[in-house]
């Protein structure tokens, strides 16, 4: 595990897509006119004979990946994720996921990374792919992930949805890192709280950990990047052993990462205090900067530490996190 | 009158005649799709569409009873299935799905069904297997759909010439007649200003819709057949008033439309 600033890197996905589709003839790349923003340039320019640019016309996208995919092929599909979710849902439904065919449907810039407003802000795309009968849904953290879910997706059955930091992808993890699709990841033990996060929040709830450990509290760090299927045996097993649960995803606390703990520990009947940082009820807005976007919505480091101080009912102040500056080329969380 | 186009005839009024048995026992049903659209079935059937070998979408999941009739009459399907056509558990759905046979995709969900045929088209172009034919079942009422024409810009600019669109134009829909609710107008103009080949008949002319599909295996781009048809051809016994969309048919109704078929297939 690396410490902040990360390192970054570009086109992790791109590359790892373009490696797999050298091997495998029955990779197809689709489109919708966000080819370079979702690094599938790579592909285009090397494999154009099995690359598709449908253009801004997603509803149709995915009825063609839905055919192509009944035919043998493999198609990964690539838009923001608010297009490749909101437009085409009953494209998705009925063309994708109730014939439960092996599209890949990789979303772009996930809940407030994109300080473009609401119309650019996928807040709920995972919890609206969630309820999709038989959709493995994927919020990835970092570029050492991202390098091996290309590979342990390809011959995955039935529908995926990966969602993806667009830009420059943080490094967080060290270079033995293995990502499981089966198992969340319990990066580090202690005995008082259970921090659960994915995708862009991990890198916040490790910085959230230092200053609670820091503070004298015992945390238990869980990497979650799978939401479905969820990895119920894993939260129940760490939740057992804590006094309350702090969950950070980068969305809406209605239906995601959040919500799928909560069903977690009510069904196993553990009774802990849970606290889910994420965007609340509410849409977000336009900004300069995503950073001003984070903190503004709840989603920063201080965000989780107070988050966990509040759920071990602690009444003193919380400790305050430290975040690290980021030069150009660098990723801190805020 | 060649045989041929008698035989589509004959082909048409069995369909019909199915259609009917499947609808009956429920007292109503998709029973007008079936009527408005037996002929251009029976001219796919007979003169164009490889069961083996093209692939067929019906894309509106409603006409499928009529895809099940045909399936029969070209030995697809054994004839005893239909009886089970939208009962509890059975395979032969109202609304065509995945457990539907003798297509190779319907959509419960309208005007999905164009996008299909044209991923099946190029997944057959980028494994290179050349010359099979893609025939998509559309309805006027599903133009509609902003989807249609995603798709229709997509197949011309791909030169998806594989790709025929068998259009019912029967002006039903849920709501009434769709000229009183869109104006759809010109239907043929507007796809050939997307660039396909169109061609505009009357449905319920066998001799017409064969020539229709010929010219459309000849023309290097996507095609289409605008077939004008009634959701009451072909069964003098039905009300003037009938619900195209979900004809209601009380058993002595049945009976009438069972008698009138048989007697001119006798």
């Amino acid at each position: 595990m690396r410490k902040p600033p990360y390192p970054t890197v570009l086109k992790p996905y791109g590359t790892a897509l373009l490696e797999l589709a050298r091997e495998r003839e029955d990779v197809v790349c689709l489109s919708g006119d966000l080819t370079r923003q979702c690094e599938v340039d790579l592909f285009r320019d090397e494999i154009p004979e099995r690359f598709v640019n449908t253009g801004m016309a997603e509803a149709n996208m995915m009825g063609i990946a839905g055919a192509m995919a009944r035919r043998g092929l493999v198609p990964f599909v690539h838009t923001f994720g608010v297009f490749a979710t909101r437009r085409p849902f009953d494209q998705i439904v009925n063309a994708i996921a109730y014939p439960r065919l092996p599209v890949r449907i990789v979303g772009f810039m996930p809940g407030v990374s994109s300080p473009g407003g609401p119309s650019h802000q996928a807040i709920e795309d995972v919890a609206i792919m969630r309820a999709l009968p038989g959709m493995t849904v994927i919020d990835m953290a970092d570029a050492v992930e991202i390098r091996q879910v290309v590979r342990q997706i390809v011959d995955l059955p039935g529908p995926v949805y990966l969602r993806l930091k667009r830009g420059e992808i943080p490094v967080v993890f060290g270079d033995d890192h293995e990502f499981s699709l089966r198992h969340a990841q319990v990066l580090q033990s202690g005995g008082d709280v259970a921090i659960i996060a994915n995708g862009m929040m991990l890198s916040s709830a490790l910085s959230a950990a230092e200053a609670l450990r820091d503070a004298g509290v015992g945390v238990t760090l869980v990497n979650a990047p799978v939401v479905k299927p969820f990895d119920t045996s894993t939260v129940e097993a760490v939740a057992r052993d804590v006094r309350a649960v702090v969950t950070a995803e980068n969305h809406t606390v209605v239906g995601g990462l959040g919500s799928a703990v909560a069903e977690t520990l009510a069904e196993a009947g553990l009774a802990r205090p849970l606290r889910r940082v994420g965007i609340g009820d509410t849409f977000a807005e336009g900004a300069k900067s995503a950073p001003h976007l984070f903190r503004k919505y709840g989603l920063s480091t201080q965000d989780i530490v107070d988050a966990a101080w509040d759920a071990l009912g602690r009444g003193d102040a919380p400790p305050v996190a430290t975040a690290a500056s980021a030069d150009s080329g660098e990723y801190a969380p805020v | 009158m060649t045989t041929s186009e008698e035989g589509m005839r004959r082909f048409a009024d069995r369909l019909r005649l199915r259609a009917v048995r499947m609808v009956a026992p429920q007292g109503f049903g998709y029973l007008g799709q079936a009527l408005s659209s037996a002929e251009t079935f029976a001219a796919l059937y007979t003169c164009a569409y490889r069961p083996d070998h093209d692939r067929l979408v019906v894309s509106p999941g409603h006409y499928i009873i009529a895809a099940y009739a045909a399936a029969v009459e070209v030995g697809q399907l054994p004839e005893e299935v239909l009886a089970t056509y939208g009962q509890d558990d059975s395979d032969l759905e109202a609304i065509g799905t995945e457990t539907s046979p003798g297509v190779d995709l319907t959509c419960g969900s309208l005007s999905q069904g164009l996008s299909a045929g044209l991923g099946f088209a190029l997944a057959d172009r980028i494994k290179g297997e050349a010359g099979r034919r893609v025939f998509v079942i559309a309805s006027d009422g599903e133009l509609e759909e902003g989807q249609t024409w995603e798709a229709a810009m997509f197949a011309a600019h791909h030169g998806l010439g594989a790709v025929t669109v068998l259009l019912d134009a029967n002006d039903s829909q849920v709501d009434g007649p769709v000229s009183q609710i869109t104006t759809l107008e010109p239907i043929a103009a507007k796809w050939e200003a997307f660039g396909w080949h169109a061609a505009d008949v009357d449905g319920h002319d066998v001799a017409r819709l064969a020539h229709a599909l010929g010219e459309a295996a000849l023309d290097p781009r996507p095609s289409i057949v605008v077939a004008r048809t009634s959701t009451r051809h072909g069964l003098a016994c039905l009300p003037e008033d009938a619900d195209g969309h979900f004809i209601k048919l009380p058993p002595e109704l049945a009976d009438a439309a069972v008698r009138e078929l048989e007697s001119r297939l006798a």
